[in-house]
């Protein structure tokens, strides 16, 4: 205990012996803040006023039993006001006053986090931020929300990698591993007190990844008190969203209790169909018991539907005069449609219990219970027309390409297509967009009551359950130690449910695809061929029923984790380490025709006399019902972080780490959705990871620079394409893919020679290549056959062919070697795609009374599509004749580079004080050049069409998401 | 200072009045109406079917520029897969058929329901044509764009489709025509000469094979397989023709799984590839020692995949008489249907219902399900 300040105030004989001790700390890894300024004042007159020490220590003595306020304010930190009650002349210790970083007025009211979305992962706009992470470093701040509209990735990393925990849970989705954002999208006030690391940086909660960590707190202690009401408009996501948060901050007894419900509705103005009717709620309640015990429970839901978005190609988007054009709705009755809605109801209740028996040591354990349904609408069909407006068949060039080589020679047809796609008026619209009310009608017309076409839904409905606990021990005053163990147990039951019939009365359970191929046997096409069996026919589903798949994605999961920090001066080093054990498997819950299996006795299955049961290479019956093989990895990681303080405000740090992951669910099986067939060779994912950082930071300037390299190995990745052709799903199961992610970031803040004005700029500038040629299994999921089993040679690159010479028409003629084979002479690399890989922005910013500017310019550069695999095999570059040539490799496997863009963005903000009240807006307007060509990702289609020769495959046109034109998002709010 | 204010101000008032119309457009999130059914249209002809086909010289498509608007019931259904991508309509004097181009056409075009074509712009144009062995049918399609494999291609377009073929009332399954011997077409008939043509009938009594005098050879079955249908199809060493006697095939078609029964029983180990100008590609059986690239395993390195068939009939027992093929596509669900043994042995005869068409001269009849095929007792 350092300091003490004696207060002889009161005028009675006997001295009063309370007090009141703490310790002032940061919320981000609890760090004592030296230099905080601690007043305590009663009824409104300010009694004594401290400055803490090194060890952030405080302590006030000689307090008469009475409700006292402290007031604690720090430097780059927001402040905090605690109440206190002293009650029988003892003193009463807080163990912690957690100060938040720095909340400027733009960091608090125009903070993204107010109205960040982040759950249009399925629309390809992906709102989710690259970092979640704010405490007064430049880079983050800028990158962080401010690039999310052009799916910048940080580092290039998947945002799978990006670590996201919830009260010290880890929630990325137990299947995919993708960040669990859209369970608590709507609850901004409720989910806005976190804390965020950068890279490989540590987190009391875990040792994380190499991708950052963020824990949002999601307790009601650390929602904002008081009440907040706000109103949002925009037109980019939905019109309105109104929010309401009430929480109460700690009281007297103990208690603290918040609540947060918001609704979001209506659509945007630059995609047609999408919309939201998304409403959530939270209310949580904690209870602190003597100081040591503290017990929180919280509930949260979500529940809403949101109309989704689809890519199409760049023809399309041409014909239709707009890049974001939607092909997922249509008018029914004159009344918009989308057939893409997603639909969700997942509630979460955490129960947290933490232990500060003493300002050395705290614990802290959470369960936590994830349940409810995720589904998402899509229109199915059987053995009818492909109702998409965009479908290949219906756009000019099915019939006809200048190309002669294509065989595609219709001109007229083509113009009669395109006169269809470019008269934008109503009796046109059944050509551009779904036509519900032939569907309906189909389904009318057919004799049996038998829909031809319907919605279906997808569900992923999970059963999470989490049980993490973790300690913070200082052991002397050089060494911390951190650790904690996490289980998670998952059971996740993916399906159809039939969700519309349109106007029919059943929609028979069959592969309706599968009966092209196999028409003739009646079996080989049942979704549920036990159903079959049993009852001679296929079963009518109607609205509410499961069919097509159904089957159980059962996860387990345990993690043990350690960090000891040594502390010497202003040097620290951390050691830490995890060791886990994962396991997997699918548990099939109907048996599909094509991959019967064998029965519940082990026997071989027929059916008029025919085999159904089919093997793999391996001789492993293909089955779709009951357990798979279980997988199980050994995952374990270290880390070692190294940092060093100067005088003067500069720090430098450096961190290398290695991982050994577990790939996920996901990515570990050819096709869940039809078989219990794992993916071939499968393994953990290696990663070694470092990087060294400066940081400065002084007298308003802020600066880090930082290098990172990273090598990521043995992934393996399942891709799943909807395939027009096969009207059924493709998978491509890669192994092997390794790749490399080095470069640099920089952030600069500078204050200029007005008060109150500063300029900011980041750079990030990286190469993310792949590094490998890894290896592919194709399958269809109507057919059990595999595809393409092979490697992929031109995955990792392109290569350049050494040209002999030229003919007089000007055509290449490329050299040979004796053998005949084209010589190589180097290779054009192939990177991970949908994320600049160079960017850059500079802002200026001004706050002045309240008020605040900042106009942004950003750059983005060497962004690049994602690869299909199909394109870089030897298969899709030889041709009908099989003869790989340079001409085919170069127009086949080369990667399409998207071009630059620039953005320039304006917030405005002003809040006024009357009273206890607060009133204020921020408006935000982005990219107000209309900028309406920004490719922000895609993907290339599965498809090769032959030539007229026969001789070489052409690839089907890539589809695209766009950047949206100019928006903007006004937000009024109103606190007190 | 000011001028921010006033920058801001105007930006806000622009963003906002600009899209204030739209901007609040309420997005319908409720219980939609279903659509009203679909009306049938009020047209009528103004030319038969048989006098279209008339306007067709051989070997010269026409693309209609004239208003001739032709109306039919619809006779087929691609329900069952036998027929593809397009539909017969029939009136009193000839059936044709409408190259649509779609999938599942049976849904948007009933069975027995009345059609109007709007001709003009279409292409009429003849399908199986040979010089020297007599016609194919005339057909309504679209010009094939200078692609000359056939004289007309789809329609395939959906405006294109929904602007020439509109749909009636739904009046009732056409009924087949109970035709004799003699009634059937000569192999330069078309429509406009024989009004059977095109249109759905039944024969009666048919006799399994057909002794082809030309030739001098017994036809049972045909099919053409294709080593790898990804290679030119009309090369001949790219070619496997099955045809004649004891060609093995006992079922009306082959689906993909049946193929391969056949192919792996050995019953076609000695045919030869090609043709018979052109036998210099060895047989089907030199072909087994094809390794798979994925099991590794030995196997038959053709093509894989559903084939049609033509079985061949005729009016009189021992093959004399008229040869009427029913030919059927492995596609189609009944393609692994065996055909009666006895049947197949001379012992009974068939009658059978489906378009009467012809084939480079030669009678196919096309049924629309395994159930307009009867066995006589």
């Amino acid at each position: 205990m350092v300091a003490a300040t004696l207060l002889s105030f009161a005028a009675t004989a006997q001295i009063p012996t309370g007090g009141i001790e703490a310790t002032v700390v940061s919320r981000a890894g609890r760090a004592p803040i030296q230099g905080a300024t601690v007043e305590l004042s009663q009824d409104d007159a300010l009694l004594s006023s401290f400055t803490t020490p090194a060890d952030g220590q405080f302590l006030f003595e000689g307090l008469a039993d009475g409700n006292y306020v402290l007031d604690v304010t720090a430097d780059g930190y927001t402040p905090a006001r605690v109440n206190v009650k002293v009650e029988q002349g003892l003193v009463r210790n807080l163990m912690f006053v957690t100060l938040g970083p720095t909340q400027s007025l733009l960091a608090s009211e125009l903070d993204a986090s107010s109205f960040a979305e982040f759950d249009l992962d399925d629309t390809g706009y992906s709102d989710a931020p690259t970092i979640l992470y704010a405490n007064n470093d430049v880079y983050a701040d800028m990158v962080g929300y401010g690039f999310s509209a052009i799916r910048f990735k940080n580092r290039g990393y998947a945002s799978e990698t990006q670590d996201v925990y919830l009260a010290g849970v880890p929630m990325n989705d137990a299947l995919t591993g993708y960040t669990p954002f859209s369970l608590w999208s709507g609850l901004n006030e409720a989910m806005r007190s976190k804390d965020a690391t950068l890279g490989l940086e540590q987190l009391p909660y875990g040792i994380s990844g190499y991708n950052g960590l963020t824990n949002i707190s999601g307790q009601p202690y650390d929602v904002r008190p008081g009440w907040r009401f706000s109103l949002l408009t925009n037109s980019a996501l939905y019109r309105l969203r109104l929010m309401a948060t009430y929480a109460s901050g700690e009281l007297d007894n103990g208690w603290s209790y918040a609540f947060n419900a918001s609704a979001r509705l209506g659509g945007n103005d630059w995609v047609e169909g999408l919309y939201y009717r998304s409403f959530a709620f939270y209310a949580g309640a904690s209870k602190r018991f003597n100081d040591a015990h503290r017990l929180s429970l919280t509930a949260f839901v979500t529940p809403g539907n949101r109309g989704a978005q689809n890519a199409s190609t760049q023809e399309v988007y041409d014909l239709m005069g707009d890049n974001m054009y939607n092909s997922n709705w249509g008018y029914q009755n004159g009344k918009v449609r989308n057939s893409r809605v997603r639909k969700t109801f997942e509630p979460i209740v955490t129960l947290k219990y933490d232990y500060t028996p003493s300002e050395d040591f705290s614990a802290s354990a959470t369960l936590l219970y994830r349940t409810g349904y995720n589904g998402y609408t899509a229109l199915d069909w059987y053995d009818a027309q492909d109702p998409r407006p965009d479908y290949y068949k219906n756009l000019p060039s099915y019939f006809f390409i200048e190309d002669e080589d294509y065989n595609r020679v219709n001109f007229e047809k083509a113009e009669w297509a395109r006169y269809a796609w470019t008269h934008h008026t109503p009796e046109y619209y059944n050509y551009q967009h779904l036509n519900w009310d032939r569907l309906y009608n189909v389904n009318y017309a057919n004799p049996e009551g038998r829909s031809k076409y319907a919605l279906e839904e997808r569900r992923v409905d999970q059963n999470d359950v989490n049980l993490v606990g973790s300690i913070d021990w200082d052991i002397d005053r050089h060494f911390n130690l951190r650790a904690g163990a996490q289980f998670k147990y998952n059971r996740t039951e993916n399906y159809k449910l039939m969700n519309d019939l349109l106007g029919g009365q059943y929609y028979l359970n069959i592969d309706s695809f599968a009966e092209r191929d196999f028409a003739s046997n009646a079996a080989l096409i049942q979704n549920d061929l036990d159903y079959f069996l049993a009852n001679g026919e296929a079963e009518r589903i109607t609205t509410g029923g499961k069919y097509g798949y159904d089957y159980l994605a059962q996860i387990r999961r345990a993690n043990l984790w350690a960090s000891g920090t040594y502390t010497l001066g202003t040097f620290s080093a951390s050691l830490a380490g995890s060791v886990g054990y994962e396991s997997f498997w699918r548990d099939g819950l109907v048996r599909k025709g094509l991959f019967a299996g064998l029965d519940d006795n082990g026997n071989e299955m027929y059916y008029n006399g025919r085999l159904l049961t089919t093997y793999d290479k391996n001789g492993n019956p293909v089955t779709s019902k009951g357990k798979s093989d279980v997988a199980q990895f050994l995952t374990w990681s270290g880390k070692l972080n190294l940092a060093y303080e100067m005088t003067g405000g500069h720090r430098v740090s450096a961190n290398v780490a290695y991982f050994n992951d577990a790939p996920t669910f996901a990515q570990s099986f050819v096709s869940a959705r039809t078989r219990n067939t794992m993916v071939d060779g499968l393994t953990t994912v290696k990663t070694f990871s470092s990087d060294v950082n400066y940081q400065y930071n002084n007298g308003g300037y802020n600066v880090r620079v930082t290098g990172f390299y990273t090598k990521i190995n043995d992934q393996t990745d399942v891709m799943s394409f909807y395939d027009d052709s096969q009207h059924s799903f493709t998978n491509f199961a890669m192994t092997g893919i390794d790749q490399r992610h080095m470069g640099i970031e920089l952030g600069v803040q500078v204050p200029l020679f007005v008060e109150g004005l500063s300029v900011s700029g980041v750079l990030s500038w990286g190469e993310y290549v792949y590094t490998s040629n890894p290896h592919m299994v194709q399958t269809v999921d109507n057919n059990a056959e595999i595809i393409r089993d092979e490697d992929v040679p031109f995955w990792k690159s392109t290569p350049i062919y050494k040209v002999a010479g030229y003919l007089d028409d000007g055509t290449v003629v490329y050299d040979q070697d004796a053998d005949g084979n084209y010589i190589i002479e180097g290779e054009t690399k192939h990177y991970v795609p949908s994320t600049p890989q160079l960017a850059a922005a500079i802002g200026l910013n001004y706050n002045i009374n309240y008020w605040f500017f900042e106009l942004t310019g950003q750059y983005f550069a060497n962004s690049y599509l994602d690869m299909n695999p199909l394109y870089r095999t030897a298969f899709a570059c030889g041709g009908g004749d099989g003869k790989v040539t340079p001409e085919e490799v170069y127009y086949m496997t080369e990667q399409e580079r998207f071009d630059p863009a620039f953005l320039l963005n304006l917030s405005i903000g002003k809040s006024w004080y009357i009273g206890d009240y607060q009133l204020g807006f921020s408006l935000n307007m982005q990219n107000l050049l209309n900028n309406k060509n920004v490719k922000t990702g895609g993907y290339e289609q599965t498809r090769l069409i032959s030539s007229y020769g026969k001789d070489r495959y052409y690839r089907f046109d890539p589809k695209y998401f766009y950047m949206y034109g100019a928006n903007y998002m006004l937000n009024v709010y109103f606190r007190f | 200072m000011k001028k921010i204010f006033i920058f801001a101000a105007a930006l806000l008032a622009f963003s906002s009045c600009q899209s204030l119309k739209e901007e609040w457009q309420p997005v319908f999130t409720g219980e939609y109406d279903k659509p009203a059914v679909n009306q049938p249209v009020d047209m009528e002809a103004n030319t038969t079917i048989a006098e279209l086909a008339a306007m067709y010289e051989t070997g010269k498509p026409w693309t209609v520029d004239k208003n001739i608007v032709i109306s039919g019931i619809v006779s087929t259904t691609d329900k069952y897969g036998n027929f593809y991508k397009s539909f017969y309509i029939q009136d009193e004097t000839g059936g044709i058929e409408l190259k649509l181009g779609k999938n599942g056409l049976y849904n948007d075009y009933l069975p027995g329901q009345r059609i109007y074509v709007d001709c003009r712009d279409l292409e009429l144009g003849m399908y199986g044509y040979k010089s020297g062995s007599g016609n194919g049918m005339v057909q309504i399609g679209f010009n094939n764009g200078g692609d000359d494999t056939y004289e007309t291609s789809y329609i395939e377009s959906s405006i294109l489709i929904d602007t020439h073929v509109f749909k009636g009332e739904v009046e009732g399954e056409v009924k087949p025509i109970v035709i004799d011997a003699e009634d059937l077409p000569g192999e330069n008939d078309t429509q406009n000469t024989n009004n059977n043509i095109g249109k759905l009938v039944t024969i009666r009594n048919l006799h399994y094979s057909w002794y082809d005098s030309r030739y001098g050879d017994m036809n049972e079955a045909f099919a053409l397989l294709y080593i790898d249908s990804n290679k030119d199809k009309k090369a001949s060493s790219n070619r496997i023709f099955i045809s004649g006697e004891d060609t093995g095939i006992t079922t009306w078609a082959m689906s993909e799984e049946k193929m391969d029964e056949y192919l792996t029983s050995g019953i076609w180990d000695g045919v030869d590839i090609g043709n018979a100008n052109d036998y210099n590609y060895g047989t089907v059986g030199d072909y087994k020692d094809k390794i798979d690239p994925i099991s590794g395993e030995g196997y038959y390195g053709i093509d894989r995949a559903p084939y049609s068939v033509s079985q061949y009939f005729s009016t009189e027992p021992g093959g004399a008489g008229t040869c009427v093929q029913i030919r059927t596509s492995g596609y189609c669900r009944f393609a692994d249907t065996e055909i009666d043994p006895a049947v197949l042995s001379g012992d009974k005869t068939i009658n059978v219902t489906g378009i009467l068409t012809l084939y480079q001269g030669r009678i196919q009849v096309t049924v629309n399900n395994i159930t307009d095929i009867t066995v006589n007792p």
